[in-house]
Formats: C-alpha cells, sequence, structure tokens
C-alpha cells in the first residue's frame, strides 16, 4: 500500500525478523555487553521485555568507561487484571531472584518486573510461563494486554464480559513459534513447518503500531475506556449483557511540540452482540494492519488512520469485511473513573478488598519507620486467599472473592503490613496515578513515580486550607508526553518537559470523557502550587452541588485562556452523548 | 671503605697500604665489588676448570669462544649479560651472547667457556627462554658435559619465598652432568647493581687466565688498563637505571630507574563501578618532553612513597625519633623520611621477618615463623606488611631497635612496575595505566600496596611522579600485522591490550584480534568495556569472548573460555595466530594447561605430544606473557 522506501526502519526489522527471531539468541550469547544488538531491542518488544538502564547512574558510567547500567523490564500480561494467588505468588518470587525485587502493577491491569539483566532474561520469562501468565505481546506492535472493569456490583456479568476480554486477548495473541524456541526451549520448526509459518491475523510485519483494547461495564470507567484505540461499553438491560457498544480511535500519545500528534478520545462508532465481539476486533486489528500509517511512528496509531480516513470510511470498511453493519450505539453512562477502595460486596455475596499500592509500585519499604511491607503482606494474603487478585486499571490491587468468613483473617494480615492506606487516604491520593519515569525509562524527562507522592503532600496542604480535602479529584503524571498515565483524561494533570519541569494540564471529566487542556507550560512545583491555590479558593467558593473540580473549570470558561486545547473530533461524540442523557 | 687498612691488620706494608688507599678510595661500592670479583676470579685455582684439552685444541673456534647465557623475561639479566659480552669482548675474546631459549641445549656439548645469567620468574619458575633447557637436562636424555666450565648469576627478589631459585637449579643440573664451576654463583636482590659487579670480575678474572692461544699475553691486561673494566658495565647498568650507587650521569634525556622522570599526573579514575569489591583505576599521566619513547607491550617503572601516617606509627611503635639521622648511599636522611621513600614496608620477606624478630627480642615470632612450612610461610609474608608484624609482635620489654638496625633489616624500595595501556599514535605525549589496589588484611586492619595505593588513592591530579621506562621486547604486537593475535587476560592484564588496540586503531591494520577478558562481574568490571565494544563495532575486534567468575552460581574463567572456543582457537593457530597473556601468574599457568588441552583435543595428540606442540609454540615466540 506504501512504498517501501518510506516505511519506517522498525517496519524493515519486522519484515526481516523471520517472524520476531531477529538475531536474539545471538544478543543474548554475547558475553561483552549487557545489551542486545540493536534491531533486537525492537523484536524484544514483541517478546514482552524492553532494554533500559538505570539513569540515576548513566554519567558516572560514562566516565568509568563502562557501558550504561542496561537491564531489562518484563512485563507480563493479565487479561483483565486477574491473578491467582499461586500466579501472584510465583511473581513474587520472580522478582526477587530475578528482578530489583518489586512488582509494578501497571496502569493496563499488567504485571511489570524491572532490574532484570540479559543472563537472567530466559529463566525469568520461562519462570513467567511456568505461572501460566505470559509475556508475548505485552509489548510491541500487536494488541496488548486487554483491559476489563474490575469489580462491578453484578459478579457474573464481570465473568461474563471478563471471558469476551480473555476471549479477543487469546484470539489476537501472535502465532509466531520464535517465542517458544528462544524462552521456553521448543523445538525449533523443521523446514517444511517454518516454511508454514505464518500469522493469520497479523501477517509478517505485524501492525504499524501498538494496538490497545478496554472492556467497561458503566457506571464505571475505570478501565479510562476513552484512552484505547479498541474498546467495548458492556450494555446490560435487566442484569443481561445485551452487547458492546463499540469505541474507536482514542490514544494519549503526543509528542512536545509536535501538534500533528495529540491525545484523543475514542469514538463510539457502533453497537455490537455479544457473538459479534471476535469478529469486529479481528476487523478492526486488520483495518488498521492495512491502513495504519507504517511510514511515520509518530503518526501510526488508529486514531489517526480514523481521523485521517474518516468515521464513514471506517463502516464502508466494516461492512465490506465482516459482511453486516454494526447497528445504532445504545445509551450509556459513566460515572466515575479510578477504583473503588476498601470492602464491598457483590451480588453473590462474596467480598472484595481494594487496597491502595502507591503508583503500582509493591515493595518492602526499607527505609520509612512505618515499615509498611506490602510485598511480604500481599505474599502472606496469596498463601491463605481463596479467592483471587485482581490489578486494577490504576496500579491498585484487589483481594476478589473472599467469604465473610474470611475477611478478619485478611484484615489482620492487611493491617500488619501497612496495606491498610486506603482507610486514611485523601481522596486526591487515592485518586493519583504516576507513570514509572525515571530511573528506568527511557523517555522520562522528568521524575514522576518517586515524586507525585511529594508533591501531593504539598498540594493537599492547599485543599485543606480551601476545606476541599474531601473532594475527590483526579491528578495523574508522567514524566513525558507519552501519556502512560493517561494524563489528559485527568483534573489536574502534569506532563514532564525536562527536570522539575512540567506542562500543566487542567478541566478534564472526572468520569473520563472529556480530556483536559494545556493551562500552563513549563511550570515548577512553587508555580504549579501557586496556580492551583487561588483556583482551588473559586472552586471551592463557586462550585455547584456535586460539580467536579475539572467540570467547574469547564463550566467557567477558565480553560479559554489555556495556550492550547485539544482537537474538537477528539471530544465530540462523548460530549454529545453526555449532553443529552 | 679502605680507611680501615692498617698494616697491623693487613698482610701489606705502610707504603703499600699508601698506594692501595691512593688508588682504591675514589672506587664506590659497585666498582670495588666488581674488584673483589676480578681479583677473585684471577686467583682461583686452575686446576678446577678444565684447561684446553688436545681433544679441545681440534676445533679451538669452538672451544676458544667465550659463551654468555642470559634467560631473562623482563630483560635485566639480559642487559647484565651483554654487558658482560662486550667487556670480555675488550678482554679480546670471542664472545657469543645468547638467548637461552635460541639455543637447543644438546650444543651445550661443544662449550667449553660459559657464564649464565637467568632470573626467576612466576613462583621460583625459570624463565620462558629456559624451559627447554630444564627440561632437557632433567630428562635421561641429559649429556655429560665434563668439558664445560660455567658461573651462574642468579637474579630474584627476596620478597618471593623461593629466592634465585632457578639460578639454583640450573647450577645443579649442570653439575649433574659432569660441568665445572670456575666461580662461585652470585645471587642477586632487586638492587642488583654490585653483587652483578662482583660477579662480571670473577668471571673476567677466570677468563684472564684463558687466555686465547691466537692472543699475545699481555694485549688483553693492556686493554683491561687502558679501559677501566668497570666503566663500561656501571654505564650501560645505569642506563637501565640499575646500578643504583653510580657516579656516572645518564645523558639529560636518559630517564632511569635511578634518574626517573617527574611525569605529572593529568588525571585519575575509577574504572570499575560503585558497587564493585575491585578498585581499578585509569591513570593519564603526561610524558611532556621526556623524550621518553614507549611502545605497546612496554612496562612503565614507578616510583612510590609509603604512607606517612603508617610510617609515623612503625616509629612510634619502635620509639625511634622521626627526626633521627642516618646516612645511606652517601646521603643523610632522618628516620620518617627513610621509610616514606627508601625501605620496603609494605613487602615483606622472610630475611625482614627473622630480622625484626631478632632485634626486637620476639622469640615468639621467631619461633612460630621458623615452625612455618613453605606454603604457609609464604602467606605469613604476602598477608603482612610490616606494620602489622610491629603491632601483632612488638618491641619485647627492654629490647630496643636502633634506626640502623631498621633500615638494615628492612630492604631498599624497589619500583613497581605497570604495562602501559596506551599507545603513543593515539595519546602522544601522555601514557596511561590501569592500576588496581593491592589490599591485604592479615590481622583484620585493611593495608594497600604501597604503589598501587599512592597512585590511585594519594596523588592528585597536578602531581608528580618519578617514572622510567620498561621496554618489553617479548610482549609486542607481531611485526607482520596480518598475523592473527589472540589476546588473554584477567583483571588489571588487560592494560597492554588497551595500547595494542589503539596502535592499530592509528594505523588502520586489519589484524585479526580476538579478546578473551575475565572479571568478577559484568556490570562492574569489564575494563574499558566502552572502547572495546567500539573497536569490534568498527570492525578492530574479531571477537570478545569474557568470563564473568562470579556472574553465575558456577566459577568461569578464561580458561575455561578457552576450552569451550577449542575449535576456534586451533583454527587461529593454524593460521599463524600468537597468543597474548597477560596478568596474575595463575591465570597464565592455567591458561597456558588449556591450550595445551586444546591442542590435544583438536589435533588428536596424547598429552606429550600436546605439550611438545605447546612448547614449539613458545619457541616460535607465539606465546607472549606478561604476567605478574
Ligand atoms: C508501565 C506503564 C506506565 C505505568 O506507570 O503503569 C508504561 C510504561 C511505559 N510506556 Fe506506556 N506505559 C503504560 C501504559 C501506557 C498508556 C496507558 C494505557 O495504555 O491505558 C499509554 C497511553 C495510551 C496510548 O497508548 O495512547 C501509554 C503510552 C505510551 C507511549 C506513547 C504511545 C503513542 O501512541 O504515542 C509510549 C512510547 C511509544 O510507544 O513510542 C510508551 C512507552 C512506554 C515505555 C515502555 C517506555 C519505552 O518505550 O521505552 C514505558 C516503560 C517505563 C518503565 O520503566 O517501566 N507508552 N503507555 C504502563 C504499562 C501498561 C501495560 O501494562 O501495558
Ligand atoms: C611486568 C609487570 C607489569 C605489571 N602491570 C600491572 C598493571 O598493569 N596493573 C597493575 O595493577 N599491576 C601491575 N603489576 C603489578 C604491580 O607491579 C604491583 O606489583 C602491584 O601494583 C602491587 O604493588 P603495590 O606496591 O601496590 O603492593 P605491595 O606494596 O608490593 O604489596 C602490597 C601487599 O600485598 C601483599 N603482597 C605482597 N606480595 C604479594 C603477592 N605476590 N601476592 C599477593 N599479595 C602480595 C603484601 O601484604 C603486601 O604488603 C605489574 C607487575 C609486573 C611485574
Ligand atoms: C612476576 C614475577 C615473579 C617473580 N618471581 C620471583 C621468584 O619466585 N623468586 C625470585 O627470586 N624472584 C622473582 N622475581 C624477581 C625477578 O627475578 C627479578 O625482578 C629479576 O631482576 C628479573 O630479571 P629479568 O628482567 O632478567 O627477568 C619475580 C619477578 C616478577 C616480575
Ligand atoms: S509517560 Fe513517558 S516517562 Fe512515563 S513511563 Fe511513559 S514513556 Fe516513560
Amino acid at each position: 500500500m506504501t512504498d517501501a522506501a518510506k516505511l519506517t526502519p522498525v517496519e524493515g526489522i519486522k519484515a526481516r525478523s523471520n517472524f520476531l527471531r531477529g538475531s536474539l539468541l545471538e544478543s543474548l550469547a554475547d558475553s561483552a555487553t549487557g545489551t542486545l544488538a540493536e534491531d533486537d531491542t525492537q523484536l524484544s518488544k514483541f517478546h514482552g521485555f524492553y532494554q533500559q538502564d538505570d539513569r540515576d547512574v548513566r554519567d558516572e558510567r560514562r566516565r568509568q568507561m563502562l557501558e550504561p547500567d542496561h537491564q531489562f523490564m518484563i512485563r507480563a500480561r493479565v487479561p483483565g487484571g486477574i491473578c491467582t494467588p499461586d500466579q501472584w505468588l510465583a511473581m513474587d518470587a520472580i522478582a526477587a531472584e530475578h528482578a530489583n525485587g518489586t512488582i509494578r502493577l501497571t496502569t493496563r491491569q499488567a504485571f511489570q518486573l524491572h532490574g532484570v539483566v540479559k543472563r537472567r532474561l530466559k529463566s525469568t520469562i520461562k519462570a513467567i510461563n511456568d505461572s501460566l501468565l505470559d509475556t508475548i505481546a505485552a509489548c510491541g506492535d500487536v494488541n496488548r494486554n486487554v483491559m476489563s472493569t474490575v469489580l462491578p456490583e453484578q459478579s457474573a456479568l464481570h465473568q461474563r464480559v471478563f471471558d469476551d476480554a480473555a476471549a479477543v486477548s487469546q484470539h489476537l495473541t501472535p502465532n509466531t513459534h520464535a517465542y517458544h524456541e528462544i524462552w521456553l526451549d521448543g523445538e525449533k520448526l523443521t523446514g517444511e513447518q517454518a516454511a508454514q509459518e505464518h500469522e493469520p491475523i497479523y501477517g509478517a510485519t505485524y501492525l504499524p503500531r501498538k494496538f490497545k483494547m478496554a472492556f467497561a461495564i458503566p457506571p464505571r470507567n475505570d478501565v479510562d475506556l476513552f484512552a484505547h484505540d479498541l474498546s467495548f461499553i458492556a450494555i446490560v438491560e435487566n442484569g443481561e449483557l445485551q452487547g458492546y457498544n463499540v469505541a474507536v480511535g482514542g490514544g494519549m500519545g503526543v509528542t512536545h511540540g509536535d501538534p500533528k500528534t495529540y491525545p484523543r478520545l475514542a469514538t463510539v462508532v457502533g453497537f455490537c452482540k455479544p457473538e459479534h465481539v471476535l469478529k469486529v476486533a479481528e476487523t478492526i486489528v486488520k483495518i488498521q494492519r492495512d491502513f495504519g500509517d507504517r511510514t511515520e511512528r509518530k503518526h501510526a496509531r488508529l486514531k489517526y488512520t480514523l481521523d485521517d480516513q474518516g468515521e464513514e470510511w471506517l463502516h464502508e470498511q466494516l461492512v465490506h469485511r465482516m459482511g453486516f453493519s454494526l447497528s445504532m450505539a445504545r445509551d450509556y453512562h459513566f460515572t466515575h473513573t479510578g477504583d473503588r477502595l476498601g470492602w464491598q460486596q457483590t451480588d453473590d455475596g462474596l467480598w472484595h478488598l481494594g487496597l491502595f499500592i502507591e503508583n503500582g509500585r509493591v515493595k518492602d519499604q526499607t527505609s520509612d519507620q512505618s515499615g509498611s511491607k506490602q510485598l511480604t503482606g500481599l505474599r502472606e494474603i496469596a498463601k491463605v486467599l481463596k479467592g483471587e487478585f485482581r490489578l486494577t486499571p490504576n496500579q491498585n490491587l484487589v483481594i476478589a472473592k473472599v467469604a465473610a468468613a474470611d475477611r478478619a483473617g485478611i484484615d489482620q494480615i492487611v493491617a500488619q503490613h501497612g496495606l491498610d492506606s486506603w482507610n486514611r487516604l485523601s481522596p486526591i491520593r487515592e485518586n493519583a496515578l504516576a507513570c514509572v519515569g525515571f530511573p528506568t525509562c527511557g523517555l522520562a524527562m522528568a521524575e514522576s513515580e518517586r515524586y507525585l507522592p511529594e508533591l501531593i503532600g504539598r498540594i493537599e496542604t492547599l485543599l485543606e486550607k480551601h476545606g476541599l480535602l474531601q473532594q475527590a479529584i483526579t491528578i495523574r503524571m508522567t514524566g513525558c508526553p507519552n501519556g502512560c498515565a493517561r494524563p489528559y483524561l485527568s483534573e489536574i494533570g502534569l506532563v514532564g518537559k525536562g527536570p522539575g519541569l512540567y506542562n500543566l494540564h487542567l478541566g478534564a471529566a472526572f468520569n473520563g470523557t472529556r480530556l483536559n487542556s494545556l493551562f500552563r507550560e513549563s511550570v515548577q512545583e512553587a508555580e504549579i502550587l501557586q496556580i492551583l491555590d487561588p483556583l482551588f479558593a473559586e472552586y471551592a467558593a463557586g462550585r455547584a452541588d456535586q460539580e467536579h473540580f475539572g467540570d467547574y473549570l469547564f463550566r467557567q470558561g477558565l480553560l479559554s485562556n489555556s495556550t492550547h486545547s485539544t482537537t474538537p473530533q477528539s471530544l465530540s461524540t462523548p460530549l454529545n452523548r453526555l449532553q443529552h442523557e | 671503605m679502605f680507611q680501615a687498612l692498617r698494616s697491623d691488620n693487613s698482610p701489606f706494608t705502610e707504603q703499600q697500604i699508601e698506594q692501595l688507599k691512593s688508588s682504591l678510595v675514589s672506587l664506590d661500592a659497585a666498582q670495588s665489588a666488581w674488584l673483589s670479583g676480578y681479583i677473585a676470579g684471577c686467583l682461583s685455582s686452575t686446576n678446577e676448570a678444565n684447561l684446553p684439552s688436545a681433544a679441545a685444541a681440534a676445533e679451538p673456534s669452538a672451544q676458544q669462544k667465550f659463551h654468555v647465557f642470559y634467560a631473562s623475561q623482563t630483560g635485566t639479566g639480559e642487559a647484565i649479560a651483554a654487558e658482560l659480552a662486550s667487556q670480555l669482548q675488550q678482554a679480546g675474546w670471542s664472545v657469543e651472547l645468547q638467548s637461552m631459549g635460541s639455543v637447543r641445549p644438546a650444543q651445550l656439548k661443544k662449550l667449553q667457556h660459559v657464564a649464565v645469567v637467568i632470573s626467576t620468574h612466576g613462583e621460583g619458575d625459570p624463565p620462558d627462554d629456559a624451559i627447554d633447557w630444564f627440561d632437557y637436562l632433567q630428562s635421561p636424555r641429559a649429556p655429560r658435559l665434563e668439558s664445560l666450565n660455567f658461573t651462574v648469576l642468579a637474579l630474584g627478589d627476596r620478597s618471593y619465598e623461593k629466592y634465585c631459585e632457578a639460578g639454583r637449579q640450573l647450577e645443579t643440573l649442570l653439575l649433574a652432568t659432569g660441568a665445572k664451576i670456575y666461580s662461585e654463583r652470585v645471587e642477586c636482590d632487586l638492587d642488583y647493581a654490585s653483587n652483578a659487579g662482583q660477579w662480571s670480575g670473577q668471571v673476567l678474572g677466570y677468563a684472564h687466565k684463558q687466555q686465547p692461544q691466537q692472543q699475545p699475553q699481555q694485549q688483553p691486561q693492556q686493554q683491561a688498563q687502558q679501559q677501566p673494566p668497570q666503566k663500561p658495565l656501571t654505564d650501560s647498568l645505569a642506563k637501565r637505571g640499575a646500578a643504583q650507587h653510580l657516579s656516572v650521569v645518564p645523558s639529560i634525556e636518559e630517564w632511569t630507574r635511578v634518574k626517573p622522570f617527574k611525569a605529572t599526573l593529568e588525571r585519575v579514575q575509577k574504572i570499575t563501578a560503585l558497587e564493585s569489591d575491585k578498585h581499578v583505576y585509569h591513570l593519564e599521566l603526561s610524558l611532556a618532553d621526556s623524550g621518553i619513547e614507549y611502545q605497546p607491550g612496554d612496562s612503565l617503572g614507578v616510583w612510590a612513597n609509603n604512607n606517612h601516617e603508617i610510617v609515623t606509627a612503625i616509629l612510634t611503635r619502635l620509639n625511634i625519633a622521626a627526626d633521627a639521622e642516618i646516612e645511606i648511599d652517601g646521603h643523610v636522611h632522618n628516620a620518617h623520611e627513610v621509610l616514606v621513600r627508601h625501605r620496603e614496608i609494605t613487602r615483606l620477606s622472610a630475611d625482614t621477618v627473622l630480622a625484626y624478630a631478632a632485634v626486637a627480642g620476639q622469640s615468639e615470632l621467631q619461633q612460630r615463623f621458623e615452625a612455618l612450612e613453605s606454603a604457609a610461610r609464604r602467606d605469613f609474608i604476602e598477608q603482612r606488611q610490616f606494620i602489622d608484624l610491629v603491632e601483632e609482635y612488638p618491641l619485647a620489654d627492654g629490647s630496643v631497635v636502633s634506626l640502623e638496625e631498621l633500615a638494615d633489616l628492612l630492604r631498599p624500595l624497589a619500583s613497581r612496575s605497570y604495562s602501559i595501556a596506551s599507545s603513543r599514535a593515539e595519546v602522544d605525549e601522555e601514557v596511561h595505566l590501569t592500576v588496581g589496589t593491592l589490599f591485604s588484611n592479615a590481622i583484620g586492619t585493611e593495608r594497600k600496596g604501597v604503589a598501587s595505593a599512592f597512585l590511585n588513592h594519594h596523588l592528585q591530579a597536578g602531581d608528580e611522579v618519578g617514572v622510567f621506562l620498561e621496554p618489553n621486547r617479548r610482549f609486542r604486537l607481531p611485526e607482520n600485522r596480518q598475523t592473527p593475535i589472540i589476546l588473554i587476560a584477567a583483571g588489571t592484564g588487560i592494560a597492554p591490550y588497551r595500547a595494542f588496540l589503539q596502535q592499530l586503531a592509528q594505523e588502520e591494520a586489519n589484524t585479526p584480534v580476538w579478546l578473551i577478558f575475565g572479571n568478577p562481574h559484568l556490570r562492574s568490571d569489564f575494563l574499558y568495556q566502552r572502547e572495546w565494544l567500539e573497536w569490534r563495532e568498527k570492525g578492530l575486534l574479531q571477537h570478545i569472548d569474557c568470563a564473568f567468575s562470579r556472574d553465575q552460581d558456577e566459577k568461569v574463567y578464561v580458561q575455561h573460555i578457552v576450552r569451550q572456543q577449542g575449535e576456534r582457537l586451533n583454527q587461529w593457530l593454524q593460521s599463524g595466530a600468537q597468543i597474548y597473556l597477560c596478568g596474575g601468574l595463575a591465570m597464565g599457568k592455567e591458561v597456558e594447561l588449556a591450550v595445551q588441552e586444546v591442542l590435544a583435543e583438536q589435533r588428536g595428540l596424547d598429552a606429550d605430544e600436546a605439550k611438545e606442540q605447546l612448547a614449539e609454540l613458545r619457541r616460535q615466540g607465539r606465546i607472549l606473557k606478561d604476567l605478574y
């Protein structure tokens, strides 16, 4: 479709890679360096890991004439975030033995391990697979971990939707045998097996870019449904799943100073029956496969394909490829993003405990006196838990399916290990997200995970001053504009620009249906607080009943003076719906 | 030293004594040593040596030649041998000066007048050049050498347990063949000038009695008189920085061990990562205007000072005033200065231990030390520095140690050698070193080596340090740049290879290069990693294989890599490759063993055949070593 000359280098690497094998085996065998060959660092993502280095010691090591402190981040897929106690224990052991001793819960309900060195990659990936989780397609130009609402009241419904999510995840998992060959000691393919190897859905060059999916069960929008390439909104009538509204073309990624890149909310394009979910998902993936821009990675996500080709075109493609069209989207209503912490009961009588894990980093505090030992605590829980763990889309963790009788036991472990912070948290902390950022993320421009908790402390002081401490406000920080913590969907968004410098975004909808807009560029902590202080004051004085901070700023048009506001189409559909609901 | 001569304490008359004094006072230690040796040589009873027999007369050229052999690893012995040869020549002899490595031992049968200079390396091992001779003389094939007259100069270092072992063994082996000693073996510690001088004197004395027939009796004598024999000896030893006490002033650009160049330290940078338990530093020194022209493979001699606090501690414990004065080599120094600049207080020797025990009245120490068997003795010495000794075994009540006694029992401070890690083609007038701090921790207190501590932890950029060149012709890049080279190193042994690669990079040579390196951890201990990777990127390095011993459960060392890569190693050797070994002695031994095994395995040889092929590689100079 596009002429080969203009294709991005990554396209060439994929094409040459022989279904993702590349020279990974040689790279692993190279004893002189902790890195992979350059091309392999692209292919490794499809296998679920990223080459990184500890940026804290980069300069020091350059002076020491040593290569950067190379290490790998491994991501394990957990469809819908559901993980058995055994799987948790496995990850816990792997983190201790092969990684940096922490487990990172991600904003997509997956696990991340950091600090795995090259010679341990194989044993680590093998161990993860032995636990029946996997890492293939956790990253790379394929469909990523599929998200699904963690905890609706109706557990049967949750199971139903989760099954669809898992099925889609399964259906869109790459077919290549390379993963088994390299990591799981799988047999090498014979001559004619190799000749027949193919990717039925993706083809030899996979997708132009990463592809993300989520399933949501209103009124909860914990998955930030509008942030994904393709998402499904469960439509339920008297307890029965009717089908899904299909939303297409969401995404957060932006590049500073490149107006051709923008965050975009997914557009709800129609409705499909449950039995058509796989078909719809596969078809939209294939459309993006064929039409996504393979000449410019910054412009390769489905959101740009959709804006370039238009919604009409998408419908034509769907009819043409599926032989039927989507029906009219049904009404739906989201009330909030984020998680509900603490104990909740579902209609089946079982109990679920939502735990707060600050920025998803599960670790035992060595330093602080409060001595929270979350890693140990969760290990203890995993040993006794009869239910399951659920990783939330917001870096938190649910201890799910606990019989009433077992609650006390869990509560005790929770209290002993400092896992009970949820009942002391200010709502703003509860609703905060920070991406990983320094020291591992190669793209970070400013601190994130290591800094946000500190900043929130100062913001809490302001809120207290204005009597707003009990007000739920979403605040999200990322170390760069890629948007890993979906900062453009938070009422207060802080996007890293440089060391100690952030772009301040304000005014997204609390329920995740409106993007925020850039309020001030390149501000430091002091300025951030100076800007927020008077805004909090106005809000405290002028808010309507139950009105959220973002909605207030939006209503007051306080955002009009912002230097840049998001592109109209990205606001269109969901807002329209909101209005006539 | 002749002032003590009186008619009542000597066989001479007053008048003779006056003459003697007037001619002898001008001589310094080395010169008198030479003279004493010379006289001894002349007087040594002739019947010990085999006078030219009729049989010998048949082929005068062979017998009447004087053969000077040397087996030298770092060149000291070679220099002494060369000097002796030139003196013999001036005495009218036709002289053959040869490395033992270049002479098939079978040829010894023909020889008559032989002088051998041999150093000891490894742990009491002969230098590589001598290995063939030792094998041969120990084997059943060993010949009878009745007509051979020889003497041995054994070079060594008392800090090693087997002092001058190789020289001693060689003498025993030759005696076993029926060969005769014409003058006593002389052993030299690191300050070898006077002993070497005395030995050379002995040889010339002996030579004087064995006048080649074809030469008139007096001619050599005249030569000997016109040409004060000590002059050339002392002169060229001084050039090599050997003769510590000679009055000869080297020409200004001639920097030597005795007259080192003051190099300015430009940069010190630790090059093992923070978490590493190795402390290896990269040092850049300026040789600006020194005229010192080193080549890749050479080493740099460095003079270090001992640590002031430790010196003070020693003096206090021995109740010696820091400003007490003493004369050494004609200069007056105070006690502190002597210990800081002129004496070894970090490396002990058996002599030092026992001498200290004696003066300190430490019978306990003496008993304990003498009770130890050799391995334990070595550990005792290696683990302790003098301060440890003094703290562990303090002065017995009532005993007193004088500064003189202290200065005597401690050996003179020796310079330390460091393989040069740079090529002038790349760094111009700089010289780079790669220095690992040597720690010892005998009695719980951590001590550092004098030179490595001085360079790594004491010197600041801008400071000066005395250095001199130690050429190592035995560790050069191959003349023919097409010859493949296999560079094997552990730890700081990688230093000279950096010099090699810098040189090859500058020449844009396409020499096939294979680096095999070992150290504890990839993350923290791959010295100069960025540069090696860059060179590999550019195609200057064909292969890098690393053994990071502690990165996995089972320990992996360079010798394991050699075995793993046996096939490639054999292919490289078959295409004429040279193998370089640099780093610890133990590593060198292990790798040679591994290479031998590879030869056996890859070429289907039995152990002996493989050993012989390895020996052949050595003879061909294709196994080059810089081990310490
Ligand atoms: C771990 C995680 C953030 C967290 O704090 O949880 C994360 C971490 C990284 N993301 Fe992300 N992203 C994570 C969710 C997201 C999200 C949120 C979401 O998907 O709901 C987004 C925005 C949505 C989107 O995709 O538009 C996101 C948009 C990006 C982008 C920008 C993509 C774009 O279209 O421009 C990059 C950079 C890229 O892909 O070139 C990126 C790249 C990265 C990398 C791998 C940096 C890199 O490419 O070298 C980060 C690894 C940091 C580290 O040291 O761990 N990450 N990333 C999240 C892992 C999710 C998962 O389990 O798969
Ligand atoms: C040709 C050559 C090249 C060299 N190149 C390098 C180089 O490139 N880089 C480098 O770092 N070094 C190199 N060395 C070694 C270097 O010369 C010094 O020996 C080393 O730095 C230790 O010296 P020092 O004065 O610091 O320690 P010393 O003061 O000599 O010894 C310190 C302490 O170590 C203990 N000790 C003494 N001898 C031994 C022994 N044989 N084994 C174990 N412990 C002992 C004793 O406790 C002693 O007190 C080279 C040596 C040679 C001969
Ligand atoms: C690595 C190494 C090991 C040595 N081992 C011994 C030894 O075991 N016994 C000894 O008496 N001298 C030993 N020496 C000291 C040398 O014999 C001494 O430096 C001698 O002057 C070197 O002479 P050369 O340059 O001719 O080889 C060793 C020197 C080095 C560098
Ligand atoms: S947002 Fe940027 S800094 Fe943060 S994790 Fe993603 S890529 Fe890294």
